[in-house]
């Protein structure tokens, strides 16, 4: 969640073991204390903000949305396809919690949330079908195939008999008292949001995100090297989904009802590539970072100002400002800064001994 | 050596109606170095992409250790022990070069272990390093590969290959644009890989390189395989010669052109082809002291010449000459570093292609350059692009279609569909449209039968004859030069010798230019 934890993905996941930086270990061990100290404070949050439910309702968002860009990412991210139609998972596992709520009758409450996992796999076997069709093209093709599929998502969301047309579906009403909902939302989505980094951290390091780097650099010779591209790319692509699907289902069941425009939303499948670039795509933090800053303000700006447009404006300035500065995101470029600080630093400190290091690396 | 393990047998793949292998024959014996020439569109590459699955053979079968994989895809080629270099070098950019390293899939393990684990065991980095050690990148473990120069890139993409151990290793071009002590430490690594028992095929156009290294030679020449051999045998042949050269001609070979005098006797009345004449006249175009390149160090390193009024000058030299470059600096596409190149006076060095193609110079670039949806004759109008008056198109036009008839014959058919030789007269046809004083034409008779070639060149000189300058870059030297007033020989990036086409053509040097080495002792003795 933050701009070290991306200079450790992107850095130090290759490290060698034995010609490695000499400061490689405190770094890993700076990373994991601030990771740590992140998490504390993400899960002692709702303690200090209890008061405030607006507070506690924009971070429910944010969180949703950190989640499904950092699920987004596996796919698009790790393997370059830029994917504009993950507004399809979102709305498949939204509609999946609402028709189970209301075919099989579950009373609300923890039950409902224990259909999330459901929801989730739900997604993951749409996305094989679409996957399959959309991934037999490359580049702007697929973008553009992406967001057909999106299309013709909604407009069955809109049509089928089951999803109750333009009507949409109510979810059962739960009756958590208004200073604990907010607070209950947050936390499953908060473990949600975990499970989906680690997801990404151990696709970053396994050889499966080795294989998807490979293909986003260049496809056609990873082929050569032997690497089975079609199903690399259809693993990462549903395993994308997943998580997506799941907060879907819950973002459903805290708004409490679904209809297609909502659920189905073209601006959805927008936000997930616009908070992946600002926050630097392809790495772990950066969709983190990406969703965190552009989510919280929204929601934000739609709360104090949600008459007029304006925050629309404020919005678009900040993204272009970010864009204009750090054209790769935020993370990416924090980190380059950071690292060529620390190897200056490291290149000063020690002078006389880099001559002989470098001579036995090559001897 | 005896056993064959990698075989090629009556290969043959078209693109559209280019057949670019005609039931080629390629045998790679067990623990040899073979070697794989031919002149530029020979099929080198393709024959390449057809064994390693990355194109589909029309006809034939590919076998590797006795077994076919005709048509296999190339993550099972590469799985089976065939692994491949790129022409122009491909690494992963983003990842860095000890990642790059480690994509390559092991043979033995199935595809879900070769994913559902660490990128990279101890071992595995281990050995990575090992080879990163042994091509002499090492210390550039933990850089973005996106960082290497050129021949770095080279070695991390045949170091990132071995990982895998293949038992094969095709090589395209492996001392391509690489600077010579770097091309040693490439073939002593090669040559230390061998005698560890790998077995190579290496498609070279250095034939230094080629001839010292190969055990066993193979020339292709268009789609067909020419000759196999030892290095010596195939440079001896005068079958190869021509191959590069461009055969004798089919039609009319000797008696136009005559060579019964000495160089004094040219083709083209107005022009007496040697020095003195290009003084009295000033020259269209002077390129003078040009260096160029594109990043990866000067391709053109101090090139001058001058293309005089009038006549057709004829640029020739193996490849990686520096000929394509040269026309790329000419019409604007690249800037050269130093030097510069003047038409008629005024220099043209700085000035967009637009703006250059605006003063008169106008060029058909190398093979496959109209839109083969469009119909010919819209094809020929949107050479008048930039033209606003809609008469002077109409009038343009006519006289076009005076010229080319097939322009009038065929106008309403989809370019696509005509045939090779068709397509290179519609595409003169397009560049006479803006009337240029200056034709630049990059290899015409590339990928052309002998007929159709002499149909292209009937109308180069027909267009010559209207008045136009012509500068032509051509393959085939042999016929190039015989219909040119002037010839330009670049070899390396400069240029070697310059005369009229005739002296070009006779001159003893030329041979050894192609071959590397002397071909004339060895066939003249």
């Amino acid at each position: 969640m933050s701009a070290s934890a991306g200079t450790d993905s992107s850095s130090a996941a290759p490290a060698v073991p034995g010609s490695s930086a000499p400061g490689t270990g405190r770094i890993r061990l700076a990373t994991s204390l601030f990771v740590l100290v992140v998490l504390v404070v993400a899960v002692l949050f709702p303690l200090a903000e209890n008061s405030r439910q607006g507070t506690m309702s924009i971070a429910v968002f944010a969180v949703i949305f950190m989640v499904a860009v950092s699920a987004w990412n596996i796919f698009s991210g790790y393997s370059g396809y830029l994917a504009l139609g993950h507004a399809v998972f979102f709305g498949v596992g939204a509609y999946t919690v609402a028709l189970m709520a209301q075919d099989w009758h579950v009373p609300a409450g923890w039950a409902i949330m224990a259909l999330l996992p459901v929801c989730g796999v739900v997604a993951g076997l749409v996305a094989i079908p679409v996957g399959l069709v959309a991934l037999r093209t490359r580049r702007h093709t697929f973008v553009v195939v992406t967001i057909a599929v999106f299309f013709i998502f909604q407009t069955l969301a809109t049509n089928l008999a089951f999803t109750g047309g333009t009507g949409g579906i109510q979810l059962p009403f739960v009756s958590w008292t208004f200073s604990v909902y907010n607070e209950r939302f947050y936390y499953v989505a908060l473990v949600i949001l975990v499970a989906t980094v680690a997801l990404s951290w151990a696709v970053r390091r396994s050889r499966f995100g080795l294989q998807l780097m490979a293909i986003r650099d260049d496809e056609d010779r990873a082929r050569g090297m032997g690497v089975r591209t079609g199903r690399v790319k259809l693993a990462a692509f549903v395993v994308s989904a997943i998580p997506v699907g799941m907060v879907g289902g819950l973002w459903a069941y805290f708004l409490g009802s679904v209809y297609p425009q909502s659920a189905f939303d073209p601006l959805f499948d927008i936000a997930l590539a616009l908070m992946g670039f600002f926050g630097g795509i392809g790495t772990i933090a950066g969709p983190l970072v990406g969703a965190l800053v552009l989510e919280s303000l929204q929601q934000y700006f739609t709360q104090t100002f949600s008459a007029n447009g304006l925050y629309l404006i404020i919005y678009g300035g900040l993204f272009l400002v970010v864009i204009l500065l750090m054209p790769r995101g935020i993370v990416p470029s924090v980190s380059h800064r950071l690292r060529s600080w620390r190897a200056q630093r490291v290149d000063r400190a020690s002078k006389p001994a880099a001559g002989s290091d470098a001579a036995g690396v090559t001897g | 050596m005896s056993v064959s393990l990698i075989d090629v047998e009556g290969v043959s793949k078209a693109y559209g109606g280019v057949q670019a292998l005609q039931l080629c024959n390629l045998s790679v014996p067990e623990g040899s170095i073979s070697g794989l020439i031919g002149p530029n569109g020979s099929g080198k590459t393709t024959l390449f992409n057809v064994i390693t699955g990355y194109e589909r053979a029309s006809a034939g079968e590919v076998r590797f250790a006795g077994r076919a994989i005709t048509n296999s895809t190339p993550d099972r080629v590469f799985n089976l022990g065939i692994g491949r270099t790129f022409q122009l070098t491909r690494i992963f950019a983003r990842l860095t070069v000890l990642e790059n390293m480690l994509v390559a899939t092991q043979r033995s393990e199935g595809w879900l272990r070769s994913v559902l684990r660490l990128a990279g065991s101890a071992s595995e980095r281990g050995r990575a390093l090992e080879l990163l050690e042994f091509v002499g990148i090492a210390r550039l473990a933990s850089e973005p590969a996106g960082n290497l120069s050129y021949g770095q890139r080279k070695l991390l993409e045949l170091a990132s290959l071995l990982v895998a151990d293949p038992a094969v290793l095709l090589l395209d071009e492996p001392a391509g644009g690489v600077n010579p002590t770097l091309i040693n430490q490439l073939s002593a690594r090669i040559r230390e890989l061998n005698e560890a028992g790998k077995t190579f095929l290496v498609v070279e156009h250095n034939m230094e390189f080629v001839m010292a290294l190969c055990h066993q030679v193979t020339v292709l020449s268009q789609g067909r395989t020419l000759i196999s051999g030892t290095p010596d045998v195939v440079r001896a042949d005068p079958g190869v010669l021509d191959a590069y050269l461009g055969d004798e001609g089919t039609e009319d070979s000797d008696d136009t052109p005559a060579p019964a005098s000495l160089a004094a006797a040219s083709p083209r009345v107005e022009t007496p082809s040697a020095g003195p004449p290009s003084a009295a006249q000033p020259p269209v175009l002077t390129i003078k002291g040009v260096v160029a390149g594109y990043g990866g160090g000067d391709i053109l390193r101090d090139v001058s010449f001058d293309v005089p009024e009038g006549g057709i000058t004829c640029i020739v030299g193996p490849n990686g000459a520096g000929k394509s470059t040269l026309l790329a600096t000419v019409t604007g596409l690249l800037r050269p570093r130093l030097g510069e190149i003047r038409f008629r006076g005024a220099p043209l060095t700085g000035l967009s292609p637009g703006q250059i193609v605006g003063q008169g110079i106008s060029m058909v670039p190398q093979a496959h350059s109209l839109f083969p949806q469009m119909t010919v004759e819209e094809n020929v109008e949107m050479g008048a692009f930039t033209i606003r008056d809609r008469a002077l198109v109409a009038k343009r036009l006519a006289s076009v279609q005076e010229l080319f008839p097939i322009v009038k014959e065929r106008a309403k058919e989809k370019a696509g569909s005509l045939s090779g030789g068709q397509q290179r007269l519609v595409e003169f046809a397009r560049c006479l449209m803006l009337d240029p004083e200056l034709i630049i034409l990059d290899e015409p008779s590339m990928g052309l039968d002998p007929q159709t070639r002499g149909t292209v060149f009937e109308t180069v000189t027909l267009m010559n004859e209207q008045g136009r300058t012509i500068l032509l870059v051509e393959q085939n030297a042999r016929a190039g030069l015989r219909l040119s007033t002037r010839g330009v020989v670049l070899e390396n990036g400069t240029v070697r010798l310059t005369g009229s086409g005739h002296e070009v053509l006779e001159h003893p040097e030329i041979a050894a230019l192609y071959l590397g080495g002397s071909v004339s002792a060895p066939s003249a003795g």
